[in-house]
């Protein structure tokens, strides 16, 4: 799969699927540190050997196989859950309607 | 009163002497975070820090964090206390629980005085984007140069003596950059080794727990305090927590210690070169077998990218619960996602905004393959070679920053060696979560720098067994701009 063109449209495209909005000049801004940022991955891709491992997710793995009893831990009560919620009423967060 | 220029262990002291409590302490701290004119500081907890000192009465003689004055990144959950993480899509938030660590120092009894500030979410490296503006070196009275990032305002605070510890995170060198350019000794364990439960995520895959001390002795006891298992985070280890005070004093003779020549060949500040080079002496006149290997430049040079590309998309998706609806800022709208847009927006700063469209780039399907993925590989090419470096020694060394602390003003080339190298090879620690200290070794224009070891996995005791050594070599014991 070829990697996508880097162009405003493409960004303007993440921008809206991160849900924000940024100003022209802050494209601008974003697709000069674009092209610096494609010129340091570049060098990532001189590293040929680097081709022959397997991705890292984690630095290494965690033996850790300590399984809790099956009960309810530091559960969270329905006024904390909602205690930094702005809109809420009756005990939930309010929204507005999503359907109909 | 001095005693807070002193550190945890010389406090301890005089609190169990009682000639002085542990309220003159947290009185004392409070007018030092309040002088302060660098920008450290998101809240100073007044009123709570002096109820907690009045409750403790009788010096506990096994518990040096007794009474002890510290303060926190403002991005480690303390419930009931506001917690931004120096992002204004957080100005409101109240964490409902304590994240594990500040639970761990709080049971010693340690008063949190203040809450730091930070670059914005922690992603940034110069303290000049967290939402209250610029945080200051205080070193620097001008106001010219920066401390560093992410942890700016727990370095301040330690570097300004308003307290002996400071705790922070470092996701690719935010505790041990800040250190070298403030005169601290800045540590990060091995990954896992502290629970990160609590902290705000930036990257988990490289996210660590560190703090700032004014000596070795003080961050091997932390960490005998804040290291274990906890089930809180599924990511924290199980290997049992050692004394790791007990081999600090311990001969260094006969361990191998590696430097490597493409960190030095990059590096271009001849005080920096010549007191590394003078550290590297008296470590060998110790008995260390020193020595000095070559690794790929191509390698090095791509820590940087690496790093970039990875901790961008962790922090893309890590980042998505930040919508202002279920906490943080909240603005109105007509429909859900009008309401996150607007939140979002206003929210985040610029930088931040563009940072994670990087991350959202790397990770679109067109994109994944020859950018996440890639990085991902050649993040395992870099562990590799590191820990294979760390078979045949003890630890690596090398000097933490190119520099004294910039000028906020400076621009540096983005694509030079200086820049890919000298100015981010301690990411090597993230990468591979391996622990690492940053400790002094001199001084330029009255600027501190500082050098920095890195060890096998687990390996803390060794880390701070050379770093004593080193801190006996350079009898830079409890700097602060108040001692120096």
């Amino acid at each position: 799969m070829t990697m996508k063109k880097i162009d405003k449209e493409v960004l303007k495209d993440a921008a809206r699927r991160l849900m924000f909005d940024m100003s022209e000049e802050e494209y601008d801004v974003l697709l000069s540190e674009f092209d610096t940022f494609i010129k340091q991955f570049d060098i990532i891709k001189e590293n040929k050997e680097a081709l022959d491992y397997e991705p890292m997710t984690f630095p290494f793995d965690v033996h850790n196989d300590m399984l809790r009893e099956d009960e309810p831990s530091r559960p969270l009560s329905r006024e904390e859950a909602l205690e930094n919620a702005k809109s809420k009423k009756d005990g939930q967060i309010k929204l507005p309607k999503v359907v109909g | 009163m001095e005693y807070l220029d002193l550190s945890i262990k010389e406090i301890h002291n005089a609190l169990i002497q009682k000639v002085i409590t542990p309220l003159d302490l947290v009185k004392e701290a409070i007018r030092r975070a309040k002088a302060n004119k660098d920008n450290a500081f998101e809240f100073i907890l007044e009123q709570e820090a002096i109820e907690e000192a009045k409750k403790l009465k009788e010096p506990e003689k096994n518990n040096l964090l007794w009474g002890i004055p510290f303060v926190l990144k403002d991005n480690f959950s303390t419930k009931g206390i506001q917690t931004t993480a120096s992002s204004d899509i957080l100005k409101d938030y109240v964490p409902v629980f304590d994240a594990t660590v500040y639970q761990k120092l709080k049971d010693k009894k340690a008063i949190l005085i203040a809450k730091a500030t930070l670059d914005e979410l922690a992603m940034g490296g110069t303290g000049m984007s967290g939402h209250l503006g610029y945080t200051f070196n205080p070193y620097d009275p001008t106001h010219e140069r920066m401390i560093g990032g992410s942890s700016c305002g727990s370095a301040v605070s330690v570097a300004d003596s308003i307290v002996p510890f400071a705790l922070a995170s470092d996701t690719g060198d935010s505790v041990r950059k800040p250190a070298s350019f403030s005169g601290l000794v800045g540590f990060k364990p091995t990954w896992g080794r502290i629970s990160r439960f609590g902290l705000f995520p930036f990257a988990p895959s490289m996210d660590h727990v560190g703090y700032f001390t004014r000596s070795v002795f003080d961050a091997a006891y932390l960490l005998n305090v804040l290291a274990g298992y906890d089930e809180s985070d599924q990511t924290s280890s199980l290997v049992a927590v050692p004394d790791y005070t007990k081999k600090l004093k311990k001969d260094v003779s006969g361990l191998r210690v590696a430097v490597i020549k493409e960190i030095i060949d990059s590096l271009k500040d001849k005080e920096v070169l010549d007191a590394f080079q003078k550290t590297v002496s008296s470590l060998k006149a110790r008995g260390i077998d020193v020595h000095f290997i070559s690794l790929p430049r191509k390698m090095l040079e791509s820590i940087f990218p690496t790093y970039f590309v990875i901790s961008c998309a962790e922090a893309t998706s890590n980042n998505a619960c930040l919508d202002g609806i279920k906490f943080g800022s909240y603005v109105d709208g007509n429909s859900y996602q009008e309401i996150m847009n607007k939140s979002r927006t206003l929210g985040f700063s610029n930088l931040i905004r563009r940072r994670f469209i990087i991350g959202s780039f790397s990770l679109m399907k067109e994109n994944k393959e020859e950018l996440f993925l890639r990085a991902q590989k050649n993040r395992r090419y870099i562990v590799d070679t590191i820990n294979h470096v760390l078979e045949e020694y003890d630890a690596i060394y090398v000097p933490a920053t190119p520099s004294i602390a910039p000028r906020f003003s400076d621009s540096s080339n983005k694509l030079s060696p200086e820049y890919l190298i000298a100015d981010n090879h301690l990411a090597i620690a993230n990468l591979a979560g391996l622990p690492s200290i940053t400790l002094p070794i001199g001084f330029e224009n009255n600027m501190p720098f500082g050098a920095n070891f890195t060890a096998k996995a687990f390996d803390e005791e060794t880390l701070f067994q050379i770093a004593h050594a080193l801190e006996d070599i350079t009898g830079y014991f409890n700097l602060s701009v108040r001692t120096k």
